[in-house]
């Protein structure tokens, strides 16, 4: 039994299709009418068949003017942290403050190499998204005086300008499975944000995963609650009858979430598909049950 | 004197205003708004007025993205900025313009007189506004000195900024301006890419007669700087129908098919229908064309060339039934060639008609053709050598009715797997079964598929082009040649190659039949005995000749279609030298200052060094 006690949130994880791009800017419109709390996109920035999703939340958060959004992760390889940095705060001005992020150390690399990006080992890709983060946390911050200096082994700046500074306090999801990637997630991040599907060993593993994490924010001097746990689940359907999580009727959503929520520490769905009427009936039917049951239960 | 006239906003403004005052300048009628970000991100920023705004082109000023450095956290990476454009192109329409030389800067609250100085640039005047009664007040300006707007398609600034040097685009002639594609129109993403190929040309002209053909052929003439490619249906491998920055003439719009005669089953098709469409005009009365193994295919590209296809064992190529054409040629004459009219080039267009001109119509005299039977087999073989020499022998033994193509690609551990598609013409599921016994023993059976079907069905399979286009994209890497037979050695060398895992799709198409009833000399298509065609294709070019290089010695000329090589030699290779020496002298009555170089280029300069 682990509840962080965070605040509950619910979204969707959209595929960035360039095949019909006004449909997937009307997912995240269906998003903000229905009341979901965040819409999240996927990153593949090598991938032909997507939108480049950075320019697609940009245009996004114009179209919506409620819901929160993020990228699902964002692939450092391929978004230099100080660019990143200043385009997530540029936009969180511009949306009064609805820009959130997510962001992963990459993942299939020979596209990011055909990009022309630079591919590096997983243990490498720890140490680049440690210096990525730290640098985007300097961008962001207004306040110290001076330029950002880092004479890191994967990043270098030499008095780059700080700002601009965010609307708000943006968050920053780390996409992570592999222990030193959970560590790194635990002591730097504000947040836990893998998809159901590819942690290895599924549900059952994340009670030691997330022990992981609380044990590395404990060391780093943080509280377990710093670390928001999210969660992506790409297989969901409304069901007649119970098949298998979030694949059956409303009221076992219900259930199976306010127990992700009160066994497993999880505070943020983000559920794909792509269906709009799965995601109205998401924030209409199942959310506000979910938030009330979690309520009686906490 | 056109005044177009738009806002400059503020980076000072709140966002909320800032959005405002953009919508508020679209729906005034204004032509353009121009964003200052100031300290925040240019093109996100832009993207976001893109997205607060439906239908204003919006500028920003952006610096090239620099060279691209892993180390530097500020770097970005072109090839991620190019997909960015190319994204927001398709969400928010060719809108943006990120040449600040694009537009012209007036001073807050101008006079008459200081728009007037301001506009004699010729660009777009933008002006300072924070307020709404500012912008409105630009707009009550522009209507008073708008002055005349330009006939014809009006394209907005950013579609022109979008305009690449070296085209004339304000020249195009009148019968074409209103179907031309230039890349900041929105048709641009559906027209750029061909099948396999992936484009950026500089205009795309879209001719539907032989008299706009024409006057495409004399703009292009004007453009003896830029590449220059010709399109029916997009599928080309060695005929590079688009290409970047230079000039498309694409005459897919000729697609009607029509019955001239039932009698001798005369038919006459544009270049810009598919074959799917073709076998399913024909099939109501019974008869069909033999084209290729793919029914989206265009008419133009193939039957200028060949075409090697499922009934060409019993029927010969498609050429073969070529009875007359009509075509533009360089100088834009319009003329009709068959046995009797210009013979010659009747001859020439039959297996080299890219490099003579423009066919605009085709007529053919098509065959009965009643149900067939279609086949797929997919087999795993242990041996891929073993079972490449028997495929040749059965498939080369065959009965005339009897086409089976092969196609494999890298040996996996437990073997290779390959895929028979076949057509036996016999309506007796008898005859079928046994004519396809013998292949379906090649390996371990492991999917089946054999149905009576009408050729129409066969060539169904082959997916719609539909209005958004084809969407290829990089280069293909394909290599092609002619075997007079399947030897043993052929077989070692060609598993070989397949070992060598740089080929990812190897097809044997078998020929042989009344393809070779037809004397050489009778067509620009001369290698007549071949038994089978061999295509390789890869992902790189330096692994593919490498890999190639082991069936290279077996190989006797090669079918320009599948080749995507382009060298003297390789034209030699597809015409024997008494064919070249001809087409050399066509191309010299015909084309002598080389406009048609698309597609296994005959060029004469090159051949005289
Ligand atoms: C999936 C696939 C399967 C294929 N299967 C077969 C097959 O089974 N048998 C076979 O023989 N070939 C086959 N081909 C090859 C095909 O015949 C050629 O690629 C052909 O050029 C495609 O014609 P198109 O009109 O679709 O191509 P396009 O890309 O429109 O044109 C290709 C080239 O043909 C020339 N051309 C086009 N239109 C005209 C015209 N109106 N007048 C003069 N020249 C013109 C130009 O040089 C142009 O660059 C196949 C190709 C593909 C992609």
């Amino acid at each position: 039994m682990t509840d962080y006690g965070h605040d509950l949130l619910f979204g969707t994880f959209v595929t960035p299709s360039a095949q019909s791009p006004q449909k997937v800017v009307d997912l995240a419109v269906t998003a903000d009418r229905a009341g979901l709390d965040l819409v999240t996109f996927q990153d593949h920035p090598y991938q032909p068949a997507f939108l480049d999703t950075w320019t697609l939340i940009s245009y996004a958060a114009a179209r919506t003017s409620r819901v929160h959004l993020a990228g699902n992760v964002h692939s450092l390889p391929l978004r230099p942290p100080a660019m990143l940095a200043r385009a997530v705060a540029s936009l969180d001005r511009l949306s009064d403050g609805r820009i959130e992020l997510g962001i992963g150390a990459g993942a299939f690399w020979d596209g990011i190499e055909a990009m022309g990006g630079r591919r590096l080992t997983a243990a490498q890709g720890v140490t680049a998204l440690r210096e990525a983060i730290g640098i985007i946390r300097e961008v962001w911050d207004v306040s110290t005086r001076g330029g950002i200096h880092l004479d890191g082994e994967f990043y270098q700046v030499d008095g780059a300008k700080r700002g601009p500074e965010p609307a708000h306090d943006v968050p920053i999801w780390v996409g992570s499975y592999k222990p030193k990637m959970l560590e790194l997630t635990g002591a730097y991040a504000d947040g836990w944000l893998p998809t159901l599907e590819y942690i290895e060993g599924g549900l059952d593993s994340v009670p030691g995963i997330n022990g992981r994490i609380d044990e590395a924010a404990a060391a780093a001097g943080r509280s377990p609650g710093d670390v928001r746990r999210l969660l992506n689940l790409m297989n969901v359907s409304f069901q007649p009858t119970s098949r298998a999580l979030l694949n059956g009727p409303v009221d076992q959503w219900v259930e199976d979430l306010a127990g992700l929520v009160l066994e497993y520490g999880f505070s943020t769905f983000l559920i794909g598909g792509d269906d709009p009427a799965v995601a109205e009936r998401f924030a209409a039917e199942v959310a506000p049950q979910v938030r009330e049951l979690v309520a009686r239960e906490r | 004197m056109t005044l177009e006239l738009g806002v400059v906003l503020d980076p000072a403004l709140p966002p909320a205003t800032m959005a405002a005052l953009a919508q508020r300048a679209e729906e005034a009628g204004l032509d353009m708004v121009v964003t200052n970000p100031g300290d925040l991100d240019p093109w996100t920023t832009a993207t976001w007025l893109l997205g607060s705004t439906k239908s204003i082109p919006i500028g920003v000023a952006l610096a090239p993205v620099a060279t691209p450095d892993p180390r530097d956290p500020e770097a970005g990476y072109p090839s991620v900025a190019g997909r960015a454009r190319d994204s927001l192109d398709l969400l928010a329409g060719a809108r943006l313009i990120t040449d600040p030389s694009a537009w012209t800067l007036a001073p807050a609250d101008p006079s008459p007189a200081d728009l007037e100085r301001a506009a004699a640039a010729n660009l777009p005047v933008v002006v300072p506004a924070s307020t709404e009664a500012e912008v409105d007040r630009l707009a009550r300006l522009l209507i008073e000195h708008r002055g005349p707007r330009p006939t014809g398609p009006r394209r907005t600034s950013s579609v022109r900024a979008k305009r690449l040097p070296g085209i004339a685009y304000d020249e195009v002639p009148a019968s074409l301006a209103e179907t031309a594609v230039e890349p900041g129109d929105p048709a641009y993403r559906t027209v750029r890419s061909t099948y396999l190929r992936g484009g950026r040309p500089g205009l795309v002209l879209r001719p539907t007669t032989p008299p706009q053909v024409a006057d495409a052929l004399a703009f292009a003439d004007r453009h003896r700087h830029l590449p220059l490619g010709i399109r029916s249906g997009g599928h080309g491998v060695s005929g590079r129908s688009t290409n970047n920055g230079g000039l498309v003439i694409d005459v897919g719009g000729m697609n009607t098919i029509e019955v001239l005669d039932t009698a001798t089953r005369r038919v006459r098709i544009g270049p810009g229908a598919t074959w799917k469409q073709v076998a399913a005009a024909l099939d109501p009365y019974g008869w069909a064309l033999g084209s290729g193994d793919y029914g989206g295919v265009g008419v133009g590209g193939l039957a200028t060339a060949g075409g090697i296809g499922y009934l060409s064992r019993k029927h010969g190529l498609t050429i073969d039934h070529l009875v007359a054409v009509e075509m533009v040629l360089a100088d834009g004459s319009i003329v009709r060639a068959d046995r009797e009219e210009n013979p010659d080039l009747f001859w020439g267009v039959r297996g080299a008609g890219a490099n003579l001109g423009v066919v605009t119509a085709f007529e053919f005299e098509v065959y009965e053709v009643a149900e067939v039977g279609s086949a797929q087999l997919t087999l795993v073989v242990p041996d891929i050598e073993e079972a490449l020499l028997r495929f040749g022998e059965m498939a080369a033994e065959a009965p005339r009715d009897t086409t089976v193509f092969l196609v494999t690609g890298r040996p996996r551990p437990e073997g290779s797997v390959i895929q028979l598609y076949g057509l036996v013409d016999s309506p007796d599921p008898e005859v079928i079964v046994e004519r396809l016994t013998p292949f379906a023993s090649l390996g371990a059976l492991v999917q089946q598929q054999v149905i009576l079907a009408h050729y129409t069905d066969v060539m169904n399979q082959a997916h719609d082009i539909g209005p958004d286009g084809h969407h290829g994209h990089g280069e293909p890497h394909a290599r092609s040649g002619l075997i007079p037979g399947l030897t043993s050695e052929f077989a070692r060398d060609a598993a070989q190659l397949l070992r060598t895992g740089d080929v990812y799709f190897f097809q044997l198409r078998t020929m042989g039949g009344a393809i070779a009833d037809v004397d050489p000399t009778a067509t620009a298509f001369a290698h007549r005995n071949a038994a089978f065609q061999i295509t390789a294709m890869g992902g790189g070019t330096e692994a593919l000749d490498t890999a190639w290089s082991l069936v290279q010695p077996h190989l006797e000329g090669l079918y320009l279609s599948f080749e995507t090589t382009r060298s003297p030699e390789r034209v030699a290779d597809a015409f024997p030298p008494a064919t070249l020496t001809r087409l050399r002298e066509l191309k010299q009555r015909f084309d002598p200052t080389n406009l048609f170089r698309d597609n296994f280029n005959i060029d004469l300069s090159e051949m005289n060094r």
